[in-house]
């Protein structure tokens, strides 16, 4: 796949389109192997009995009516859609929405000016945070009104986020892509040489 | 007192922020929304397309993150069809599909466009970047059919659309990493213009694409779904959540000065 991005040749692209082709093939299969897992680990925990194990009869009859009603169905049937938009849908999006209230309870415990970094974390989210909103730029319209500067620095609030998403964020971001595109490129040349055989079960 | 106010019970919290969201909602307030660039200049690239091109809008959310995205997509959607430019929906998130039809129909109903003509749904197919690389070659041979089970090469739409050559901008509205799979797959392998949406929380991923031109355009969050609504000029939910969101903003700065100051002067009492 990789000497095919190298060479327009008619026979390096036909390899290219069969690869493609057989991944597809394959790709789906993944999907039989995850839902076994989720099976066994289930069946496993029932077995053994362990904590809240009898949440595990709940996996198996969502998965049961899911499929009873999906496969032979497809995804318009009305029932499927019914379940998807009265069930799957609203749990989502409730245990989604529950974030809001436990990052609210964790910014209050856990952004303290403890030290200098700490102190750069807490000022750096609060103008994020205001600048992500249209309140931030109003108080800030209103505080710059009290004095000279209210025609030289209007809406100041969203152009300090904007900095700091452009500039520091950007920066760290990048380093962090092109150290993780370097791992990945390492990892994957020892893999293909031989080298790294844990994935296979070995100890290294 | 201080040491309660240090240590307060995280249900009082739980409070606030429920008021904060809830209040609001009752009593909605409309806040000055400012522009962004990134959400300009999508807007402006869509706005720029000749009646009749193609752009593909791609649904790789689930319902946790509708609130944010949902708006974004109706947003973009009303543009495509006030200004007739034909829109192809997709998803490569299994429970992206139900979402992305129901949307789609929606809106077009509203628009009166019309489904095969005006639009196309084709719905989900497993393996996320092969379907991106197949789609380079033919989109028909990844989509044998639509969602709703009519052949893509009998969608009279579909005619004059193969791959990627015929589509204008990908818009891919993503609560994970899709995003970036579209750029390293599709605009590197393809030269296939992309932009995005996501959710608030992923927003710093995509600033290095946006500094390279590897994105186009970006709409960040809720805020950025009431940008666009202010752009195309149809205020609805995006609108009317960035407002909640500020005072829950608010709520959150409040409470964090509120547990400096109760820190320090505790610190300084125990000195």
């Amino acid at each position: 796949m990789l000497l095919t991005q190298f060479s327009p040749h008619s026979l390096s692209q036909g390899i290219y389109e069969e690869v493609l082709n057989w991944a597809r093939i394959i790709t789906p299969f993944a999907l039989v192997f995850s839902t076994i897992t989720l099976l066994q680990t289930h069946i496993t925990r029932i077995r053994r009995q362990t904590e809240h194990w009898q949440y595990s009869f709940l996996v198996f009859a969502g998965i049961a009516i899911m499929v009873v009603v999906g496969i032979p169905f497809g995804p318009q049937n009305p029932v499927f859609e019914w379940l998807f938009n009265n069930v799957q849908l609203p749990m989502d999006a409730t245990m989604f929405s529950l974030l809001a209230f436990f990052i609210a309870s964790a910014a209050y415990r856990a952004f303290r000016a403890r030290n200098l970094e700490a102190s750069l974390l807490l000022i750096t989210a609060v103008i994020v945070m205001l600048g992500n909103v249209p309140v931030g730029d109003l108080i800030w319209n209103k505080l710059i009104s009290l004095t000279p500067w209210a025609d030289t620095y209007p809406d100041g609030s969203s152009w300090m986020k904007q900095w700091i998403l452009d500039n520091p964020n950007l920066s760290a971001r990048r380093g962090i892509i092109l150290g993780v595109s370097l791992g990945v490129i390492s990892q994957s040349i020892r893999i293909i040489l031989g080298i790294e055989r844990s994935y296979l079960g070995g100890g290294d | 007192m201080l040491t309660k106010l240090v240590s307060m019970d995280r249900r009082i919290v739980f409070i606030l922020v429920a008021l904060a969201v809830i209040i609001p909602m009752l009593f909605p307030i409309s806040l000055p929304v400012s522009i962004s660039e990134p959400t300009q200049n999508l807007y402006d690239f869509i706005d720029e397309l000749p009646a009749d091109s193609a752009v593909m809008l791609v649904f790789d959310y689930g319902p946790s993150s509708l609130a944010e995205l949902n708006p974004m997509a109706k947003a973009i959607l009303k543009q495509c069809f006030d200004k007739d430019v034909k829109v192809v929906g997709l998803t490569l998130y299994a429970v992206g599909t139900t979402m992305g039809s129901d949307l789609m129909q929606e809106i077009a109903e509203e628009k009166g466009a019309v489904n095969g003509e005006d639009y196309v749904f084709l719905g989900y197919r497993p393996g996320i970047e092969l379907v991106i690389l197949g789609m380079g070659t033919n989109i028909a041979e990844i989509y044998e059919t639509d969602f709703y089970g009519t052949p893509t090469t009998e969608l009279p739409m579909m005619e004059n659309i193969t791959n990627y050559d015929q589509i204008e901008l990908v818009i891919d509205l993503s609560s994970g990493n899709l995003t970036e799979a579209w750029i390293t797959f599709a605009n590197v392998q393809f030269n296939q213009q992309i932009a995005a949406g996501v959710t608030g929380v992923i927003i710093s991923q995509m600033y290095p694409y946006l500094q390279t031109g590897q994105l186009i355009g970006l709409i960040s969050g809720i805020a950025g779904a009431a940008e666009y609504e202010k752009l195309i000029q149809s205020h609805a939910k995006g609108t009317l959540w960035i407002n909640v969101e500020s005072f829950v903003h608010l709520l959150i700065i409040i409470l964090v000065i509120i547990g400096n100051i109760a820190f320090f002067v505790q610190r300084k009492q125990e000195e």
